[in-house]
């Protein structure tokens, strides 16, 4: 094999797991557009619809069609739930004690599945093919691939509803001036609910790809922290953003990973967070005037 | 009321106070306390909450048949979350509030931290869920023990399998970049050259990895005939095997210990069939005559986890320890603790392990080959107990 085709599907696997960074990262940057709350609590919201698929597919033995809209379904409702309940009883509080909220929410979300589900680490029911996928003569993982096409066709999809939907148009209005907002007659605390109940079921459907690759367990939503770092390059209010910072970050690990050795994943992403934060805190296409937390 | 009966009746209640506060403390005295840092939440919960349970089991078969020598056991312990600091703050709690004579550790992290404060109190030995190599040093870690074969061991006995079926063989290692994923590798590749094997490729994967299709394309490189996974639970094994299997390598997969577990794997299903690794006891459903496995079968009659004979087995080891010093009429402390427990040699363990086993230096180097069979959901013997020299 020529080193030209082990460095295309290197980045290949690279582009595959960085389109489900950059699911993830949206889950984050609809929460902060409309809402501008950094939501911590992302990577185990993302677990807890992982495990509502597991639920309904290996508990209940539903086909896997009907366990992942439940499943994403079940994360919209979550996102509804602790934006009524831990949210918006904080409005108007300072930005770092909501927060704090959310990171407690992050601990309260991993002790509820540990309560219901225990603790065991756990493989999701294989639903997607792992017949081998050949672009040319390039491999990549079917997983990869398929989680790549989803990822790509829902930032695609929103992409396209802040630009052309009412709906979108009214988030972002609310987003860039809330009391103008109000005074056009945009139903603001509806907005605040339908971006934390489209941003739960984002992540609730990133953490079912995501366990259909690496399995499920109570402390999956580490993987949160990586999507942090795209939304802090990309733009903590950039879906654009979030879609090229995830791709290029996932393609950056795969070379490091390979080149380097993969003790330097860490190392190397984390430290283009640093530059980020020193360089352009507002990240690479996010609005200027973001603070730094 | 006179002074006479003013003084008669303050040394009556004097001495009933005296009474009562000197009761437990006798009481106290006579027990035996295992302590317990516990990681019963957080990342290894998994194993904490199994190991708590086959921890209470022996001390429960240890009590009902009368106690050690006379003294029961009592077993208290708090949870840790699998956080170091937390480990020390229950220690801390624990000691003070309990005359602890044994206790169980929930990671290297707090083995290492607390090992100078063991040392300087003297009072008891410690094992615990670490299976560190590092701790396998009586001379840095003279009251600290394992509770099986430590990780270099762990490999090590996976390498003797495999040099053993296919002389030559090449490997690649996969570790994950933790403390725990990192221990053996060096020794590994010494061990392995040792036993003219080849190792192919070696692969660090960052710790929490969901996706691995970059490492599998490595490994498509190498061609290893076995791949043998280390500081990994279940993720990401199967989607490792899944790949590799994809590409159609021919390539055998193991694991140690914390990755043996038959009902993690029975979530996977069929593409589980065929992981090996090594396992330092026998499995709960095992049908060799074994009478304390019965014993625990018994007790619980739902299957039980590795963790969960992982515990069972360090406090039988602790029990051992300590009746061996109470027959000698010694005082229990740390020193006389670890002395008898390093005289433990061919210790019938009532079919926990499937052979006599002996503690050396600070472990128990003992262990056996099982494959995971997807058909039964079991895990089933594919060598003979292997004992190593070193």
């Amino acid at each position: 094999m020529s080193e030209w085709l082990f460095f295309l599907e290197v980045t290949l696997a690279g582009l595959g797991s960085g389109a489900l960074l950059s699911l993830t990262a949206l889950a984050y940057v609809l929460i902060y557009k409309a809402t501008r709350v950094v939501n911590l609590a992302v990577g185990e919201m993302l677990m807890l619809g992982a495990y509502f698929f597991f639920s309904v597919a290996a508990g209940w033995g539903l086909t896997a069609w009907i366990a992942l809209p439940l499943a994403v379904i079940g994360g919209g409702l979550v996102g509804a739930v602790v934006e009524r309940g831990m949210i918006r009883p904080m409005l108007g509080e300072n930005p770092i004690s909501i927060f704090m909220v959310t990171v407690g929410l992050g601990s309260i979300l991993v002790g509820t599945v540990e309560l219901f589900w225990g603790t065991d680490p756990r493989a999701l029911p294989a639903f997607i093919s792992t017949k081998p996928l050949f672009l040319g003569e390039a491999y990549v993982s079917r997983k990869i691939a398929v989680a790549f096409v989803v990822a790509a066709a829902v930032i695609g999809v929103f992409l396209m509803l802040f630009r052309f939907w009412r709906g979108g148009v009214a988030l972002r209005a609310t987003a860039t001036d809330q009391a103008a907002a109000y005074s056009c007659g945009i139903n603001v605390p509806g907005v605040f609910s339908a971006a934390w109940i489209i941003g739960g079921a984002t992540a609730a459907g990133a953490g079912v790809l995501l366990g259909a690759i690496g399995g499920i367990s109570p402390s999956m939503g580490v993987f949160g922290l990586s999507a942090l770092v795209v939304v802090i390059v990309g733009g903590l209010d950039s879906v654009l953003g979030a879609l090229i910072g995830g791709l290029a970050l996932g393609m950056i690990q795969s070379w490091t990973s390979t080149y380097l050795g993969g003790e330097y994943t860490s190392v190397v992403t984390f430290g283009i967070l640093i530059l980020a934060l020193m360089l352009r805190p507002y990240g690479l296409f996010g609005t200027h005037e973001i603070e730094r937390l | 009321m006179n002074m006479r009966n003013w003084t008669g009746r303050a040394v009556l209640a004097g001495a009933t106070a005296v009474g009562l506060l000197a009761t437990p403390v006798a009481a106290q005295q006579e027990e035996i306390v295992i302590g317990g840092s516990l990681p019963l939440t957080g990342v290894f919960a998994f194993a904490g909450v199994a190991v708590e349970k086959g921890m209470s089991d022996y001390v429960q078969i240890i009590n009902d048949a009368g106690g050690i020598e006379g003294r029961q056991l009592r077993f208290v312990y708090e949870d840790t979350g699998y956080e170091v600091n937390q480990s020390v703050g229950v220690f801390n709690k624990l000691t003070s509030q309990n005359e602890i004579d044994l206790y169980y550790g929930d990671s290297t992290g707090f083995a290492k931290t607390i090992a100078p404060e063991l040392a300087r109190r003297g009072e008891m030995i410690m094992g615990g869920a670490s299976f560190a190599s590092e701790l396998n040093n009586a001379e840095e870690f003279p009251y600290t023990f394992i509770a099986g074969p430590d990780y270099i061991q762990q490999v090590g006995i996976l390498l003797e399998y495999i040099a053993e079926e296919s002389p030559g063989a090449s490997i690649a290692l996969v570790n994950s970049d933790t403390e725990f994923g990192r221990d053996p590798i060096e020794a590994t590749k010494a061990r392995a050259a040792e036993l003219g094997l080849e190792i192919a490729e070696e692969i660090i994967t960052p710790p929490g990895a969901a996706d691995v299709s970059t490492e599998v394309l490595r490994l498509r490189r190498a061609r290893p005939d076995y791949i043998i996974f280390h500081g990994y639970v279940l993720s990401p094994i199967p989607e490792f095997m899944s790949q590799v299997r994809e590409l159609g390598l021919d390539a055998k997969f193991m694991g140690t210990f914390w990755s043996m577990d038959g009902s993690l794997w029975q979530s996977v299903g069929e593409a589980a069939d065929g992981f090996m690794g090594v396992m330092p006891y026998r499995y709960y459903y095992d049908d060799e005559a074994a009478p304390m496995l019965e014993r625990i079968r018994e007790m619980r009659p739902e299957y039980q986890a590795t963790g969960y004979m992982q515990g069972f087995f360090t406090a039988m080891l602790m029990a051992e320890a300590a009746e061996r010093v109470l027959k000698n009429g010694e005082e229990i402390t740390g020193d006389t603790l670890k002395a008898a427990l390093s005289t433990i040699t061919d210790f019938d363990t009532g079919g926990i392990f499937g052979v006599p086993v002996s503690v050396k230096e600070n472990a128990v180097p003992f262990g056996r080959v099982y494959v995971y069979n997807a058909e039964s959901g079991q895990m089933e013997a594919t060598s003979d107990w292997i004992e190593l020299d070193e």
